[in-house]
């Protein structure tokens, strides 16, 4: 057994990408506080450190120092569980996703990504169904009805919203002809997906939305009904937790959707090729543009009802999906 | 200001004989027992189907039910029928109860039930309002005495001598706190539950198709993001549907009425600020109008202009704010809400250095206005106004359009305007409905018969239809501060007389109404020719708007009643007094 | 490709580790003076009105009794559209069966009313 492969590169694989995770999270909850705040005519976080760029850090202490409250009605186990499935689901979601080419370190050949799977693209489908468990457990758990209410719309809300996403993603996978994320952005080297499928784009962009709770689509925690929905019991480093997560969840979707239809790390060839970390540089800029849309929907749009969402989910974006699957399928198979 | 009282009550008296038995000033006394009857020939008869105020004053000798009908048809729309029923049992008052005729007296006799213990018999829920059930007495009785009662009313007797004795120095340690805490026979603190009125809720199953579903109860406030302040609603939930809500106020009830009585003429009119906080100019407004009414006070041109133009900026923030806080509900995440706030910096700039205060104004007083505004003022106001008027537009063009604000703002909350009327809703939310009322144009007060402007309507009374209601009045009350800021004399008098320290207020009694931004702002008011009122009553347009949001929510989805409550547009320091 | 498998599992480890340790160094650093009323359940300041766990309208588990025809569906589908560079029109013929079969199925959860709010 050699120790540097098997043990070693896995290893500090996985922590640098979870800590470079984490720090995107957390700084994800400070860009959209800036954003926000621009979009509202004011300054946003400024304090902590010059532009309030240390205002993470400040929060994460705050949240570890925080006094623990367990309420006494609680399902405890799940309870205490609950934030910790929310935010492994969602790192272990990054896995598949390739945010570089095969780099020389010290002699080493190291790939840019954590696992090049052929099954990649079902990988994700299958883990980002887990993410909707910790919501679930949470808010019921918490056996308050405000979490209780979030906890069963996130349930039909992200299972519903899993189905256009999974056509979606197949009008990709027709054109790719893989299931493989390496070779789906190298499928991408000329043009990006976003070329041949922008109704697709659109169905996924509105799905991750939905999956990850994002505003419009915020129903499981909507502030202004059910006061925070299913992490209404939850304080301290158990909420920053489910708070992370979420904006993690954001960083990694963003990183799908870059990786899927904008081309991954490779396109345009011409900058991917000047140099191995121009093409991480460039998979970084794809997906800052994705969370600035994430947050200029957050800033500009009201909430849907819930009614009309799952309504506009399956009697709207369902078809959608299937006939954008079925023109790219007939073009492929005439082309 | 009256109607021809004579000419009703000669129809009365052929149609009912012997009911009306007196007249009191402008005040038609009706015999109590015959109330009913009386009213809804007064309503389905006459024409005069609305109800908007209903109170009651405590004299040495009896109680006094007062009531202030209007009509809703054009014609007679203006002046009303004020009546009163007077109950001589101080012991263990009566009167029938009006709820089966009018809504609107729903929450307003409720009121006086807790203000006064008189019982309203035929009353479905005659229970407690504003205070809890935990409170002994009825407060605004004159026998009732708060804990550090000192004197009846003010000024209060210097505290010179015994103010300089090291102790007892002030009332507070005279009584200690414990020894003042009271509660009703038999009442234990320590078993009451704050869910009392489970009772009047449902029952807790519902069963659809054979799957039998419990019917969920959830407290929505008073600590919640958007019950704009300290309002709790019970609201019954099946699956997302509401099936009932029951609102419970009094959260932030201090008893403004006996505060007032307690207090001088004058020296109320920084207490009326903080009725409704988010248009103080305008509670003024409503106050002075109506205690120069019982003086016969004339107020000079200038300050006339200068309260219709403190008057009409309040009315566009408090609409712009109105909007905002609406999207804010809907979940637009504070931008509408914060470029609305925006806008209220510049008005409140031009208050601050009118006034000088950015909320709590104090700027009207009987008979003119605190203080003059420099010309220079007056040009930077027609500048805030030119601004108001450019931002409206931008208001309109960024969110009227909006698709996810019109899907959910369509056909929600709609509500007739003949029901809302049953109900005594007032302003900018019945006129959405369709009904052209508004008190500026049918009894005009200050001077506002002197200026061009319209009552915007509109039809359905929804949501959309209440949102563009705010903008088209706030378009409206653009135009009055351009005519007023074109045409207030540059130099004169902004107070007749001297400036009033104490004035003492001829013996008498009236209701007096304004269009307040939110609706009729009423002040009844009884003067027995002394420096403070003997009663002093707030008919607030936020309270009486409420008793309709449980028939305005009811069927709609949660997230539905939320967006309705923001919708009526109220304000809790008015609504809990 | 084993290796991958083997890159993936030591990273799903060490992410499910990181939330845990998260909390884990919060219990040992936070202050914990619980008591009734700290522990009590939110619902705006007061006390609730009957319990949470009840049986809850089933308006929710339709879509979820739904999906799961419809992801099975998606599942069959990932295969063919891998394998559609090779197998060519005749699966265009077979898979545009096997989706009117399930349009059938949505039409008639629609006509059904089960996607209706109620």
């Amino acid at each position: 057994m050699d120790w540097v492969t098997d043990f070693w590169i896995p290893v500090i694989k996985a922590i640098v990408v979870v800590l470079a995770l984490l720090v995107g999270g957390a700084y994800m909850t400070w860009g959209e506080r800036k954003l926000c705040a621009r979009f509202q005519v004011r300054y946003g976080p400024n304090r902590a450190g010059p532009f309030g760029i240390l205002q993470p850090l400040a929060d994460a202490v705050k949240a570890i120092f925080k006094e623990e409250i367990v309420p006494h009605h609680v399902d405890k186990a799940i309870y205490l569980m609950s934030p910790g499935i929310s935010f492994a689901a969602v790192l272990i979601t990054f896995a598949v996703i390739p945010f570089g080419p095969q780099i020389d370190l010290l002699g080493r050949q190291i790939g840019l990504w954590i696992g090049d799977l052929q099954v990649g693209l079902l990988y994700l489908l299958a883990i980002a169904g887990l993410g909707s468990y910790g919501i679930v457990l949470g808010g019921w758990s918490s056996n308050n009805k405000y979490s209780l209410l979030g906890a069963l719309r996130a349930t039909a809300q992200m299972i519903s919203y899993e189905l256009p996403m999974g056509l979606a993603l197949l009008s990709v996978v027709v054109l790719a002809g893989t299931l493989n994320l390496n070779r789906i952005v190298d499928f991408q080297g000329q043009w990006p997906l976003i070329v041949w499928q922008p109704l697709g784009f659109l169905i996924f962009f509105i799905a991750i939305l939905a999956e990850s709770n994002r505003s419009p689509f915020d129903l499981p925690e909507t502030e202004n009904e059910l006061i925070s929905g299913f992490m209404t019991e939850y304080g301290g480093i158990k909420f920053a937790l489910y708070f992370i997560a979420e904006y993690t969840a954001m960083v990694v979707n963003s990183a799908i959707v870059a990786t899927l239809f904008l081309g991954g790390w490779k396109w345009p060839a011409v900058l991917s090729n000047l140099h191995p970390l121009a093409g991480v540089a460039l998979f970084l800029a794809k997906v800052l543009v994705v969370l600035f849309l994430y947050v200029w929907v957050r800033a500009s749009c009201p909430r849907v009802r819930y009614d009309k969402f799952m309504r506009f989910c399956w009697k709207f974006l369902m078809p959608l999906a299937w006939v954008n699957l079925a023109v790219t399928a007939v073009i492929v198979a005439l082309i | 200001m009256a109607t021809d009282l004579g000419a009703i009550e000669a129809q009365l008296n052929q149609a009912f004989p012997g009911a009306v038995i007196d007249r009191d000033g402008d005040w038609l006394v009706i015999e109590a027992s015959r109330l009913p009857t009386v009213a809804q020939y007064l309503r389905d008869e006459m024409g005069y189907d609305w109800l908007t105020h209903l109170s009651a004053s405590d004299y040495p000798d009896r109680f006094e039910v007062v009531y202030n009908l209007y009509s809703s048809r054009p014609d007679q729309q203006g002046p009303g029928i004020p009546f009163k029923v007077r109950v001589p049992d101080k012991a263990n008052p009566h009167v029938p109860s009006l709820t089966s005729i009018w809504k609107s007296a729903d929450f307003q006799e409720r009121e006086v039930w807790d203000m006064f213990g008189i019982r309203f018999d035929g009353h479905p829920n005659l229970k407690r309002i504003l205070l809890w059930e935990g409170f002994a007495g009825h407060p605004l009785r004159k026998d009732w005495h708060e804990p550090y009662y000192e004197q009846e009313h003010k000024p209060f007797p210097s505290r010179w001598p015994h103010a300089q004795q090291p102790k007892p120095r002030s009332a507070e340690e005279r009584v200690r706190w414990r020894a003042n805490v009271q509660y009703p026979q038999g009442f234990d603190p320590d078993q009451w539950k704050p869910v009392p009125e489970i009772d009047v809720l449902p029952a807790a199953k519902i069963d659809l198709n054979g799957l039998e579903t419990d019917q969920v109860y959830v407290n929505i406030g008073p600590q919640h993001p958007s019950t704009h302040g300290v309002l709790r609603m019970i609201v019954g939930l099946n699956g997302e549907t509401v099936t009932s809500i029951y609102p419970v106020l009094g959260h932030l009830h201090r008893n403004h009425e006996k505060i007032g009585e307690r207090n001088l003429w004058t020296g109320i009119i920084p207490y009326t600020d903080r009725l409704d906080y988010v248009c103080p100019m305008y509670n003024n407004f409503g106050y002075v109008v109506a205690v120069e009414r019982l003086m016969g006070q004339e107020v000079p041109e200038r300050a006339e202009y200068l309260r219709v133009i403190m008057g009409e900026l309040t009315r566009v923030i408090n609409h712009l704010l109105a909007i905002g806080f609406q999207f804010n509900e809907l979940g637009a995440m504070f931008t509408p809400m914060i470029y609305a706030f925006t806008e209220r910096e510049h008005v409140l700039d031009l208050f601050e250095e009118a006034s000088g205060a950015r909320m709590m104004v104090n700027y009207y007083r009987f008979g003119g206005v605190a203080r003059d505004v420099s010309d220079d003022w007056l040009k930077r106001c027609r500048k805030v106004v030119d601004r108001l008027d450019r931002k409206i537009d931008e208001f309109d063009t960024m969110l009227s359009d909006n698709e996810i604000f019109i899907a959910r703002a369509r056909g929600v909350g709609a509500m007739s305007w003949q029901e809302m009327v049953n109900y005594g809703v007032t302003g900018p939310v019945l006129r959405s409905a369709g009904l052209k009322y508004d008190i500026r144009k049918v009894e005009p007060y200050s001077i506002y018969d002197t200026f061009d402007f319209e009552v915007p309507t509109f039809e359905t009374g929804d949501i959309y239809d209440r949102y563009r209601q705010r903008m088209a009045e706030a378009r409206e009350s653009v135009k009055i501060l351009r005519q007023a800021l074109d045409r207030i004399p540059a130099r004169g008098p902004i107070q007749a007389g001297k400036k009033p320290w104490n004035p003492k207020v001829p013996a008498g009694e009236l209701y007096s109404r304004v269009e307040h931004p939110k609706g009729e702002l009423g002040f009844y008011l009884v003067s027995d020719g002394g420096t403070n009122p003997y009663r002093y009553h707030v008919r607030s347009p936020s309270f009486v708007n409420l008793g309709a949001l449980e028939a305005m929510s009811v069927g709609h989805l949660f997230a539905d009643a939320i967006v309705i409550l923001g919708s009526i547009d109220i304000t809790l320091g008015e609504v809990d007094r | 490709m084993l290796s991958d498998y083997h890159f993936i599992g030591v990273f799903v480890l060490v992410a499910i580790a990181f939330p845990f340790l998260a909390l884990g160094i919060a219990w040992l650093l936070r202050p914990k003076k619980p008591n009734p009323v700290k522990t009590a359940i939110y619902e705006c300041g007061l006390e609730t009105i009957g319990d949470a766990w009840v049986r809850f309208r089933a308006q929710y588990y339709i879509y979820a009794l739904i999906f799961v025809a419809f992801d099975v569906e998606a599942v069959f589908l990932f295969p063919w559209a891998v394998a559609y560079h090779r197998v060519g029109l005749w699966a265009l013929a077979e898979v545009f069966l096997f989706l009117g079969i399930l349009t059938i199925g949505l039409v008639y959860a629609w006509r059904k009313g089960a996607l209706r709010w109620q």
